[in-house]
């Protein structure tokens, strides 16, 4: 990435400054530009110097070092100015070495641009999804509650290598590079005999073989089956949670609708002075009644007695009256008016007859 | 007699109902059927009694001054009304509710700012898939193991597990 940064500011500079530069100054200018970023490698602080060997013409190549590079890059730059403009001579690697570059900037470039490039890669032990860095001190504050931690680790190729590695490789040697490189690592140590072979390896490998197979088979199921432990367990906490929310809010009405209940207390006391009111109305009423009623009774009696005496009186009088008439009838008068009516009925006996 | 009319004042017995808790209900059922039954017996007296009519019974009676003395004396006549012992007692029931009352109101909303105070803890609480343990100790003091009391693991009395 450090070279692809400088790379990049390299490449900005010829496409700035060029008028028509043929595609072919771009690959020398590539070419060029990977010396010098080298040579820059050599400048920064953190790289080690690499000898640009199998690009530079060989006398150049025998120099070295800090300084070294620097007149190393001035070299180039002039070697290359010198060149013709329109194609170009090819050099012994293959690549075409025009690059019409000012030697001046690039000196330039490589003073500024080496320190503001290496600030700027992310702290190496970043833990981070190759597209999400998680942003730990790039500021003074500290954040609190700690964001959450990324789901996913870092992707990785192979079980070991990060991504990462292979973006670092791939603008200068492409797809292949990482691969390349490992290869010729292990060729390296097998020949060398860095790394022996003996019988520690045979069972290295049939137990590696062994554990890769086990964990492709098995692995996802076991992770799936850890997961939904831990489901579980935060499912748990969740509707504990969830059921504390509830009961308070309950808690909340419940007290809400008690002080609305106690505010009817009123309704009771009204009620209770109400029933008071009867009560003093309908015994006042009664007595009232009473006293009517008693006066009432008292005058009816003696109209009524009143009523009593006359009538007793009148029949007493009758009955006297009856009894001395009667007593003064004698027989004579009786015998007499007994004759009469004898009389008196003969003659009337004798008109019905005629009126019959 | 027509003031008296106007102490009787009109309850709304629904709304009472509404407001009384299921725990009370067998009393204010006692206290309605009083009620009810108290109304009816003053609705089945009339408000006056109806009038002696005096000249009739001057006509009847022949006892000369027995109806004009019961006369006089009924026109005299005040009946007294009965006092009103109960209404003050009723009135002190009243203050001494609203006292108790306004406690219980102040204990209510203490008790309701505490619920809302744990609330607003529950609901602000970061998920718990991001929490750490220090996190939940923090959010529940009650899972916090004791390390002092109990130095040796699991922390807590093995009954508690």
């Amino acid at each position: 990435m450090q070279a692809g940064a400088l790379g990049g500011m390299f490449h900005s500079g010829p496409d700035a400054s060029s008028t028509s530069s043929p595609a072919g100054g771009g690959g020398g200018c590539s070419g060029g530009g990977s010396s010098m970023a080298a040579a820059a490698a050599g400048a920064g602080p953190a790289a080690p110097p690499r000898a640009p060997a199998p690009r530079a013409p060989p006398p150049l190549a025998r120099a070295g070092g800090r300084g070294a590079g620097r007149a190393l890059s001035r070299e180039l730059a002039r070697r290359h100015l010198g060149a013709e403009a329109a194609g170009g001579h090819r050099d012994e690697g293959g690549r075409l070495a025009v690059c019409p570059v000012p030697p001046a900037m690039l000196s330039r470039l490589l003073l500024r641009a080496a320190p503001a490039a290496l600030r700027s890669l992310p702290p190496p032990g970043a833990v981070g999804v190759l597209h999400a860095t998680r942003p730990l001190h790039t500021t003074q504050q500290s954040l609190a509650p700690l964001p959450p931690l990324p789901e996913k680790g870092g992707e990785v190729r192979h079980g070991l290598i990060p991504e990462e590695f292979f973006q670092f490789l791939y603008p200068k040697t492409g797809v292949t590079g990482p691969y390349m490189l490992g290869t010729g690592l292990l060729l390296y140590f097998l020949s060398k005999e860095i790394y022996v072979i003996n019988h520690e390896t045979v069972a290295a490998a049939c137990i590696l073989s062994v554990i890769i197979y086990g964990v492709k088979r098995f692995g996802s199921d076991v992770a799936a089956f850890a997961d939904k432990l831990n489901e579980e367990k935060v499912a748990k906490a969740l509707a504990v949670k969830n059921e504390a929310i509830k009961d308070l809010e309950t808690a909340i009405e419940l007290e809400k609708k008690e002080q609305w209940r106690v505010e009817g207390r009123s309704y009771l006391f009204d009620a209770k002075r109400n029933n008071i009111a009867m009560l003093l109305e309908t015994n006042y009423r009664e007595r009232l009644l009473m006293v009517y009623n008693e006066v009432k009774k008292r005058l009816d009696y003696q109209v009524a007695m009143q009523n009593l005496k006359r009538q007793k009186e009148q029949d007493h009088m009758i009955q006297w009256v009856e009894k001395n008439v009667i007593q003064s009838i004698t027989p004579q008068q009786q015998k007499e008016s007994i004759a009469k009516c004898i009389l008196d009925l003969k003659a009337l006996s004798k008109s019905a007859q005629a009126a019959v | 007699m027509a003031g008296r009319r106007a102490a009787i004042k009109a309850i709304d017995w629904a709304a009472f109902a509404e407001r009384v808790p299921p725990n009370q209900r067998a009393m204010f059922n006692a206290l309605k059927t009083r009620s009810d039954a108290l109304s009816a017996r003053l609705a089945a007296l009339p408000e006056k009694p109806p009038t002696i009519d005096w000249a009739h019974y001057k006509a009847a009676v022949a006892k000369a001054g027995m109806v004009d003395e019961f006369q006089s004396k009924f026109s005299a006549l005040k009946v007294p009304e009965p006092k009103d012992t109960q209404t003050a007692k009723i009135d002190a029931q009243e203050a001494e509710a609203a006292k108790s009352t306004a406690e219980y109101v102040q204990a209510s909303k203490a008790r309701i700012a505490q619920y809302e105070q744990q609330l607003q803890k529950l609901k602000s609480m970061i998920p718990f898939e991001q929490m750490t343990f220090e996190d939940l100790h923090d959010a529940f003091p009650e899972t916090k193991l004791d390390k002092e009391k109990y130095p040796f693991w699991p922390h807590k009395p093995i009954a508690d597990l």
